[in-house]
């Protein structure tokens, strides 16, 4: 082998040649990924605190970028959010793997803390100008402001031009990125749908945020609850591998091996250590302290620990949103028309604990009159509750909606594919442990057990949706048998009569019979309707899906405007109300009515 | 099944309305029964040789769901009474342009309208089978396609609708062919000198060029291209040639499951769809000449791999498996040597086509020629 000089180089100048692999594989990624890890770390920020978020955002278009076919995109986010210790901020924005939450199995957003310090590494590296940062925490009288850069030979954070400045905020950061790159603000990758679906599995977020060439936009919070995080538990020793397990002992220091079981593990109590023993420990290094063992007793205990069977890992480090939650917060996806929320039971997946969460909802479209449009339903998948917009092809996610069979609950779809209609199927996966395929957290592996996990949650809520669906595909049906009968039996009748040569008369008492004859269908149309929207209200009084009526926001309109009448002329009148009832009786115009006047 | 004369449709059709009215008059459900064209209600008749219906029924009953294509299809009857009362004729394409020029012209029937012609031609299909006739004789012809025919003893005697006869003697065409009429009944056939034997090619140009190279010259025969699936016109021919001129047919064409599933037997013993009307529109004498399994070995011909995963020669593959299974034709011990063929086919996963002649002999334009007479005189078919 030729003698080459062997060098070392620091996690940052490796991931300053590799942004690719933690999102910035485009300029058009690399402004979301901007985005989003601003907004993952101040929602993480918040929770963490208990405080309820309220975040803005602005994206501005400043000009052209210096890369080719680029933009100067000034990102900026800024969160009431506990603050940060200035000299916390050169870590946290400028140092690689500098990390709160490394490895302590909760479900936080961030992990690894790779990702705002690579969005500052993207930003020196196209505009040769760091993150601007202002923090605040509830002790400083004045804000800090300052410029964090990545020094990248050493993997630190520097800081330039700090000052102190009035801020009007009692606490929180607020962080400005001006990168090179391009805006995308529509389809599954854009902005919008991003800011979109951070706002739906985030219930409790207020959001204010402007777009290039757009107004400022408030999606308000829908929920007064901070979720409350749930402590981290120990790690499961079957989760382990060897290098792992010894690497695990030397954080305990000195401690028998039987304290470090139980206190350094989960699932693991004194039965369980008998039941080691039966499996082939040694009895004398139960009570050996820990840093005296050496490489091959580690590997004997290691090997009677993956014999004998443990209880699975506790769920209680999984969050969820809750239906309740989620429910409000589906609403603000759009005018929604009705949907189904499930969340399911934290559970166990490929030994880790994992809770899924889905809504399925259709939204009002102008162009649906009956049938379903032609267009694929819109997917959101969400992990850790941030929203994972590329390569949906392979996540684990879009595989169990794909087989699942939406034609029984009367969604059209083609052979193994994403259903058709104007639906939204968001599907949010906690875990403190989500296997990604890679570093950038845009797909989740798709190991059967997953799959299996979220595709019981989707049939769930289909289940919940057919019964409204039935419903109304029965409103249609006989709808439509009934203009089949207005439409069709003259020209029936008469065609006969001109083949058969039949008189006038004939013709008039055979147009009746067949009317009496079809009337017998329409009776039995009318009583699997009444079946059905039976159903569908035994069902939605279950709370088993939710409808948005129309009526009932008209309503509200009215009355709100008929007290401010009132008001304004000091009187109470019954005529407000009779008004009232009269439109209310106008809009239900529903397709009894249309039996009864035939 | 009892198929009654072409003069009596009108009646048949008045009947049918009348009984339709009366039952309404009465609020009673009419009920319309057909005939139920399909594989599993075909059975294979060795004595007559093609297939034939079995007992099931397709039953439609009158009621909110079925009004709509019971009302077309009496729209659509009316303006075909009127075709056979005036004489016209039309093919579906313009049956399904004069029905949207009927709902022009009279808004009420708006909600009678077709979207596309397959509406029209299923609800053409469906008279057809509620009156047992056939289509041609509502007036109502397909395009006139394959069959183009070359003889030089060959005389065709046609009567016109007015009944004025036509003659025409094939030899006197030079190298125009004749091209049969989707109604074969009105024609009549008389050989000048007699007539060896009848042979249909699969592919029409390879027809043409048999007939250039002098085919027809140097045999006393008739030669016809079939142009893939045999339209009713080909069938119909072909049934015409073997009764009127009792001489020996043999068909040519490809070695796949593609031309002996769908081509073949469909000369031979007609088809599922067509169950009512095979009695007239197969030839059950038609022998498979070739190309045979043996005649690769022989020749050394070129022939190719089945690809299972090309879609369209996997889903022939499948389908002739099925067919062993399940087609009445390919399970009868009558026609064990086209079975055979067909198991060789899915054993084998080969293809060799009838082009594939050419290559024998390269420099020898006759060559074709000589293997096909050859095969005939020493009875090399199925």
């Amino acid at each position: 082998m030729a003698k080459q000089k062997i060098t070392t180089s620091s996690t940052a100048e490796y991931f300053s040649k590799n942004l690719q692999q933690v999102g910035f594989s485009s300029p058009t990624k690399a402004v979301l990924t901007t985005l989003k890890e601003a907004v993952d770390n101040s929602l993480d920020a918040c929770e963490e605190e208990g405080i309820m978020p309220e975040l803005t955002v602005e994206i501005k278009k400043l000009g052209a970028g210096t890369l080719k076919n680029t933009d100067l995109v000034q990102i900026s986010v800024e969160d009431n959010g506990p603050g940060l210790n200035v000299e916390d901020v050169p870590s946290v924005f400028g140092e690689y793997l500098a990390s709160s939450k490394f490895g302590r199995g909760r479900c936080s957003r961030g992990q690894q803390g790779i990702g705002i310090s690579a969005a500052t590494t993207w930003a020196q590296l196209t505009t040769a100008r760091g993150a601007k940062v202002i923090t605040k925490t509830a002790k400083m009288r004045q804000a800090a402001a300052m410029t964090v850069e990545v020094d990248i030979k050493h993997n630190k954070g520097t800081i330039k031009d700090k000052k102190s400045v009035d801020w009007d905020r009692p606490h929180g950061v607020s962080v400005e990125f001006q990168i090179d790159g391009r805006i995308q603000l529509g389809g599954d990758g854009g902005l919008v749908s991003y800011l979109l679906g951070t706002t739906l599995v985030n219930p409790h977020l207020t959001l204010k945020y402007r777009l290039p060439d757009q107004e400022w936009q408030t999606i308000k919070r829908v929920s007064e609850v901070v979720p409350e995080i749930p402590e981290a538990t120990e790690p499961h020793p079957h989760t382990m591998k060897l290098g792992e397990f010894i690497a695990h002992s030397h954080l305990f220091g000195k401690m028998s091996l039987r304290s470090w079981f139980k206190k350094g593990f989960s699932r693991i109590t004194d039965n369980t250590i008998q039941e080691f023993v039966k499996n082939g420990l040694n009895k004398k290094y139960i009570d050996e302290s820990i840093d005296k063992l050496n490489e091959t007793q580690f590997k004997e205990v290691f090997a009677a620990m993956q014999k004998t069977e443990l209880m699975s890992p506790s769920t209680k480090s999984v969050i969820t949103i809750g239906e309740e939650a989620f429910s409000k917060s589906v609403r603000r996806l759009g005018e929604v028309d009705f949907f189904a929320v499930v969340t399911r039971k934290p559970t166990i997946c490929d030994f880790k604990p994992v809770a899924v969460e889905v809504a399925v909802a259709r939204l009002k479209t102008p162009e649906r009159s009956g049938e379903e449009g032609e267009q694929q339903a819109t997917v959101l998948r969400f992990a850790n509750r941030v929203p994972l917009q590329f390569d949906k092809a392979a996540c684990a996610m879009v595989n169990a909606i794909e087989t699942v069979n939406w034609r029984t609950y009367g969604i059209s779809q083609p052979r193994d594919s994403v259903p058709l209609g104007p639906y939204v199927i968001a599907i949010s996966l906690v875990s403190p442990f989500i296997k990604f395929k890679n570093a950038s957290k845009e797909t989740v592996d798709a190991s059967d057990e997953l799959v299996e996990e979220i595709r019981r949650a989707l049939i769930q809520a289909g289940q919940r949706l057919s019964r409204h669906i039935k419903k109304e595909s029965r409103e249609a049906d006989l709808e439509e048998k009934l203009r089949h009968i207005e439409q069709f039996c003259p020209i029936l009748v008469d065609c006969l009569c001109r083949i058969a040569k039949a008189p006038a008369a004939r013709k008039k008492k055979a147009a009746e019979g067949l009317v009496k004859l079809l009337g017998r269908d329409i009776n039995q149309a009318k009583e699997h309707l009444e079946e059905a929207v039976n159903a569908a209200e035994i069902a939605k009084s279950k709370g088993k899906f939710q409808v948005i009526e129309e009526e009932k926001a008209d309503v509200i309109e009215a009355t709100e405007v008929e007290a401010e009448m009132e008001k304004e002329e000091g009187k109470k009148g019954k005529k407000g109300d009779d008004k009232k009832k009269s439109k209310e009786k106008g809009r239900k115009g529903s397709a009894k009515e249309k039996v009864a006047e035939r | 099944m009892s198929l009654e004369k072409v003069s009596d449709i009108p009646k048949l059709s008045k009947n049918l309305c009348e009984r339709l009215l009366r039952d309404l008059e009465e609020a009673k459900r009419p009920v319309l029964q057909a005939v139920k064209c399909s594989l599993d209600n075909s059975e294979y008749n060795p004595k007559v040789g093609y297939l034939t219906p079995g007992a099931k029924m397709v039953r439609t009953e009158l009621n909110v769901a079925s009004v709509q294509k019971m009302s077309r299809a009496i729209f659509v009857l009316e303006i075909l009474l009127r075709n056979l009362e005036t004489g016209a004729v039309n093919t579906k394409r313009e049956i399904y342009y004069i029905c949207k020029g009927e709902v022009k012209h009279d808004p009420a029937l708006k909600p009678l309208d077709f979207q596309d012609q397959s509406e029209s031609d299923s609800v053409i299909d469906f008279i057809c089978e509620m009156l047992e006739c056939y289509r041609e004789e509502l007036n109502c012809y397909a395009n006139d396609r394959g069959g183009q025919t070359y003889s030089n003893q060959l005389v065709v005697t046609e009567t016109l609708p007015d009944g004025t006869k036509a003659v025409v003697d094939l030899s006197s065409l030079g190298t125009t062919p004749f091209q049969p009429k989707n109604r074969p009944q009105s024609l009549r056939l008389k050989a000048k000198k007699k007539i060896d034997f009848c042979l249909v090619v699969e592919s029409e140009g390879t027809a043409n060029t048999l007939v250039a190279n002098g085919f027809c010259k140097r045999h006393n025969c008739i030669l016809l291209g079939a142009q893939g699936v045999p339209s009713n016109a080909v069938r119909g021919w072909c049934k015409l040639i073997s009764e009127e001129l009792s001489v020996p047919i043999y068909f040519f064409g490809d070695l796949d499951a593609y031309t002996m599933q769908n081509i073949y037997r469909t000369l031979k013993a007609g088809s599922a769809a067509s169950l009512i009307r095979n009695a007239d529109y197969s030839a059950p004498e038609v022998r498979f000449l070739g190309v045979l399994p043996e005649d690769i070995k022989k020749f050394d011909l070129s022939d190719y791999p089945v690809k299972e995963s090309d879609p369209t020669e996997g889903r022939q593959l499948k389908k002739a498996a099925d067919a062993l299974k399940n087609d009445p034709f390919f399970r009868d011990k009558k026609n064990k040597g086209v079975a055979k063929l067909l198991e060789w086919l899915i054993k084998n996963k080969r293809r060799c086509e009838q082009q594939s002649y050419f290559m024998v002999d390269p420099r020898d334009p006759q060559m074709p020629e000589k293997i096909i007479v050859e095969k005939i005189k020493r009875g090399e078919y199925l």
